[in-house]
This record gives C-alpha cells, sequence and structure tokens, in this order.
C-alpha cells in the first residue's frame, strides 16, 4: 500500500525531471537561440528575476478567474434545480444556452468588449458562460439520477416535494456536481487567460501578450508555468472539497464480506 | 367488530386496473380488509398478486379506480402521508448518519426536530446499536439496515405501519433472526400493522390474522384468525395447529391458482 502510493507520486515525478534533463541538454547541445526555445535554466531564471510582477499578474488572473467560477457555479446550481422543478424552463432555454457554448471564445470576446467596454464586465461575462454550462449540466443530470427506491419511500411517507429535493435530489446531485465543478476549475483559468489576452491591462494573460510582442520566449514560457499551476491549483481544491464533502461513500478497496450479519 | 373507532385501517371494495397497450389488465378487484388498533395483519399472496399496487393506493401514491380507503377512521383515498413504511429493500439515505434517517422521518411527519433527535437516539440505544448512531448506513450489514428501516417506521406517529416483504432480501438465518426481533419489538409496542409476505410461515409466525390473496386480478380468498397466544414463541411452528393452518392455507392458494387459470 504504502510502496504503492510512493511509486504513484514517484513515477511521474522522475518523468517530468527527465523530461527536463533532456531540454537543458538539447539546448546546450545543439545552442538553440533562447528566442526560439529557452532552456529550463533560462526559465527559471526568468522566473526569479521577474517573480514580483509574475506573482502580481497571477494574482490578478486567480482573483478573475475566482469571481467567473463563484458567479458561474452559482448561476449554474440555481438554474440546474430551476430546470430541474420546471422542465418547461428547461425545454424553453437549452438550446439558447447550448448556441453560446458553441461560439469560440476568441469570436465572442471582441464582441463583448466592444458592447461592455475593456473593463472587468465583458470579461467576468466570458468567464460565468464558460463556468456555467459544465455544473449547470452535470448538477441536472444528477438530480434526475436519484434512486428509485429512495424516491418511492419518500412519495410513500408523504413527503413534500422540497422534502424530496432537500433530503434526495440534492446530496444525490453532489458527486455530479463535483465533477462539473472540476471541469469548470481548469476552464475557468485558460478563460480568463483568454480574456485577459483579448484585452485588459493586467493578469498573467496580459503578460503573455507583452512577452510574445517582444520576442521574450523565456517570459512566455514562465507565463505558461504560472497559468498551469493556477489551473492544477484549482483543479485541486475542487478535488479537496469534493472529499471533504462527500464522505458518505464506502470505501471502494475494503471488502464488505466481512461485516455480513 | 369492535366498534368503528378501533379499527386503523379499512379498504372498501378496491379495485385497480392498469392499461397496458389497448387493453386494461385487473390488479386488484374488489378487495375489502381492516386492521384493528394493535393488530398485526398479514397480506399473503402469490408474487404479482398486486400486493405493492395495494400498498401504494394505501399510501396514496395512486388512487383506486373504485373503492374508498379510510385511516384512522377518515377517508384516505388519495391522501398522502398517513402512514408510515418499511420498504423492502432498507431505503436508508447514504448521505445521513443512521441517527438522522430516523429522525429525518419523524421530522417529515411532524415531530419537532429536538424531540426527533432524542427519540432516534434513544431506540437506537434500546436496540442495541447507539454505537453506530452517528455512522452511515453502509458500515451496517443488509439485516442491521432492516432493524434501522423498521424502527424509522415503528416510530412515526401514524395510524398504520406497512411492511412490504422487509425480509426478502435476507438470508434464511438472518431473516429467522430478524422475525424474532420483530416479534419481541412488536409485542412490547403493539402498533397497527399491514404487512405482506408470501411465506406462510412467516404470516402463522408473526400475525393476529391473514387475508389470503389469489393470483392476478387479487382478490380475498380467505380471512383466517391465527389462533396462537401473546406473547408469541418463534418454536411456535412445532405446534401441530400451525402445520394444519400452513396447509390450509398452502391449499387455498394452490387452489386459487387453478381458478387463475
Amino acid at each position: 500500500m504504502a510502496n504503492k502510493s510512493y511509486r504513484s507520486v514517484l513515477l511521474p515525478v522522475a518523468t517530468l525531471f527527465g523530461l527536463a534533463l533532456v531540454w537543458q541538454a538539447s539546448c546546450s547541445l545543439f545552442a538553440i537561440d533562447p528566442w526560439m526555445l529557452p532552456s529550463p535554466l533560462d526559465i527559471a531564471e526568468r522566473m526569479g528575476t521577474d517573480a514580483a510582477r509574475l506573482a502580481e499578474q497571477s494574482a490578478a488572473t486567480l482573483t478573475l478567474a475566482l469571481k467567473g467560477i463563484g458567479l458561474g457555479v452559482g448561476f449554474g446550481v440555481v438554474s440546474a434545480i430551476l430546470f430541474h422543478l420546471i422542465p418547461g424552463v428547461r425545454t424553453a432555454l437549452s438550446p439558447v444556452i447550448i448556441i453560446t457554448q458553441n461560439i469560440p471564445l476568441i469570436a465572442l470576446g471582441p464582441l463583448l468588449m466592444l458592447w461592455f467596454g475593456f473593463g472587468i464586465l465583458p470579461k467576468l461575462i466570458l468567464l460565468v458562460l464558460v463556468c456555467y454550462f459544465p455544473v449547470a449540466w452535470s448538477m441536472l443530470a444528477g438530480l434526475g439520477q436519484a434512486e428509485p427506491h429512495l424516491r418511492e419511500y419518500l412519495a410513500m411517507i408523504g413527503a413534500k416535494r422540497w422534502e424530496v429535493l432537500r433530503r434526495l435530489e440534492l446530496p444525490a446531485s453532489l458527486p455530479y456536481f463535483f465533477s462539473g465543478l472540476k471541469i469548470t476549475a481548469t476552464y475557468s483559468i485558460s478563460s480568463a487567460i483568454v480574456a485577459e489576452w483579448l484585452g485588459g491591462s493586467e493578469g498573467i494573460g496580459h503578460y503573455l501578450v507583452l512577452k510574445k510582442n517582444g520576442y521574450d520566449t523565456a517570459g512566455v514560457f514562465s507565463a505558461i508555468i504560472c497559468i498551469v499551476a493556477l489551473s492544477l491549483l484549482f483543479y485541486g481544491i475542487a478535488a479537496l472539497l469534493e472529499r471533504l464533502v462527500i464522505r458518505w461513500r464506502p470505501p471502494r478497496s475494503e471488502e464488505k464480506g466481512g461485516k455480513a450479519a | 367488530m369492535n366498534g368503528e373507532q378501533e379499527v386503523k385501517l379499512r379498504l372498501d371494495g378496491v379495485s385497480k386496473s392498469y392499461a397496458r397497450g389497448k387493453q386494461r389488465h385487473p390488479v386488484l378487484d374488489r378487495i375489502s380488509l381492516t386492521v384493528r388498533e394493535g393488530e398485526f395483519v398479514t397480506l399473503i399472496g402469490p408474487s404479482g398478486s398486486g400486493k405493492t399496487t395495494l400498498f401504494r393506493l394505501i399510501g396514496g401514491v395512486e388512487r383506486p379506480d373504485e373503492g374508498q380507503i379510510y385511516i384512522g377512521g377518515e377517508l384516505a383515498t388519495g391522501r398522502r402521508g398517513l402512514i408510515s413504511y418499511m420498504p423492502q429493500q432498507a431505503s436508508l439515505f447514504p448521505w445521513m448518519s443512521v441517527a438522522a434517517n430516523i429522525s429525518s422521518a419523524l421530522a417529515s411527519a411532524g415531530v419537532p426536530a429536538k424531540e426527533a433527535e432524542t427519540l432516534a437516539s434513544r431506540w437506537l440505544e434500546r436496540i442495541g446499536l447507539g454505537a453506530v448512531a452517528k455512522q452511515y448506513p453502509h458500515v451496517l450489514s443488509g439485516g442491521m439496515q432492516q432493524r434501522v428501516s423498521f424502527l424509522r417506521a415503528l416510530l412515526m406517529p401514524r395510524d398504520i405501519m406497512c411492511l412490504d416483504e422487509p425480509f426478502a432480501a435476507l438470508d434464511a438465518l438472518t431473516r429467522a433472526d430478524m422475525q424474532a426481533w420483530l416479534l419481541q419489538l412488536w409485542e412490547a409496542e403493539r402498533r397497527s400493522v399491514l404487512f405482506v409476505t408470501h411465506s406462510i410461515e412467516e404470516a402463522l409466525t408473526l400475525s393476529d390474522r391473514i387475508y389470503v390473496l389469489s393470483p392476478a386480478p387479487a382478490r380475498v380468498l380467505a380471512e383466517l384468525a391465527v389462533p396462537f397466544p401473546r406473547p408469541r414463541r418463534v418454536g411456535v411452528w412445532k405446534d401441530p395447529a400451525f402445520v394444519e393452518l400452513k396447509e390450509r392455507v398452502l391449499a387455498m392458494l394452490g387452489e386459487g391458482a387453478a381458478h387463475g387459470r
């Protein structure tokens, strides 16, 4: 058991480290220009010198993404419940919602800026559109998935509609909600980057544009590393929340036979 | 027999049929029965004789085509929230602790939250499950889950308890154990019970009266009183009268089946 988890951490770390070594070796062996492909050490150096700026820009992106997630998840949960309770609303609105999901962000972004200016509003709208869908749709699926025999039990004892929602449908939908949240968590960062790229004066996306325009490839890589780190952080937080909230599931590996009668 | 106010449940010529394609399939044919205060009444019949449909009518989840249902002396046809119910599967909510499963059902039935919690923990203590009151139900064996499910039904302050083949999914040893346990607990509490089973032994061991049903469309073939005194011992099956009664019921079920064809 301990050996296994040891290996599951060690192997991927070793692989990443190995790749970085090969990268570093290739850069010096083939004398690649740093503006073409900077070596890992170049990137590390750039991140060191630019650390304050990177941290500041990352914080700006983080704030934007958090606002987007908060609003998107909020709307998602509310509309999933609404669609579940009133199927007519769902039928009426789902084409519109699905259409918005199929417009590429780089097409939608400039339009939103045209309409709402260069402030935070168009970026937030963009993010909410992205964050909303995975949460709303997976939760909606979850609300309909409640076990039929539990539903029948509640009907037989005469539970009210809101009791069925609170005691059965909402808890049963939580695992679905969290799979939506995990998708949303990673989407939100890359969408925030796109939004900042399209127009803005701060954030890692903005930093990325500046560095690209200045042929500062090491700077571009520094930005990429920050973006990946932020995405992983968000995913990690979502996964942690899931583990904290859903504690009723029996441990999967445990044998059930030992508990008979 | 002993005055109308003592009758907790009365079915008066209840019929029900379902449309399948263009044809109507009768399931229940003018069923009349009563359960008096503190009486344990069993319905026995072949599988598929519409016992579950009968329960759904009593629970008010469906309405009969004909006939009326009275609970606690009042007209209850199509009215929900008047019975307590123990289904074949324990139907405990996996995200609630064992105690919360019981107290939330009591709250549904109008017991104040504080009182419901006290009742649940005191009774779990009494049936020897005090140690797992705060645990999730998946730690319990099938038999233990059924005990919790029975307790949940017992504690709901309603006129009639409906038990729908509650032991059918258990293995033979656990089942015998559960019968003895239920007998003891019920004899101490004396609630009005309507019990469904297709085990003749189970019916004879537990009940005061038995209604024998025919195959679908179900009619009441016979009503028999079980003469064994209370408190009853589980060894009652060794009594020659028990064997005789069992043979009578078997013969009736056999005849009913022959008529059905």
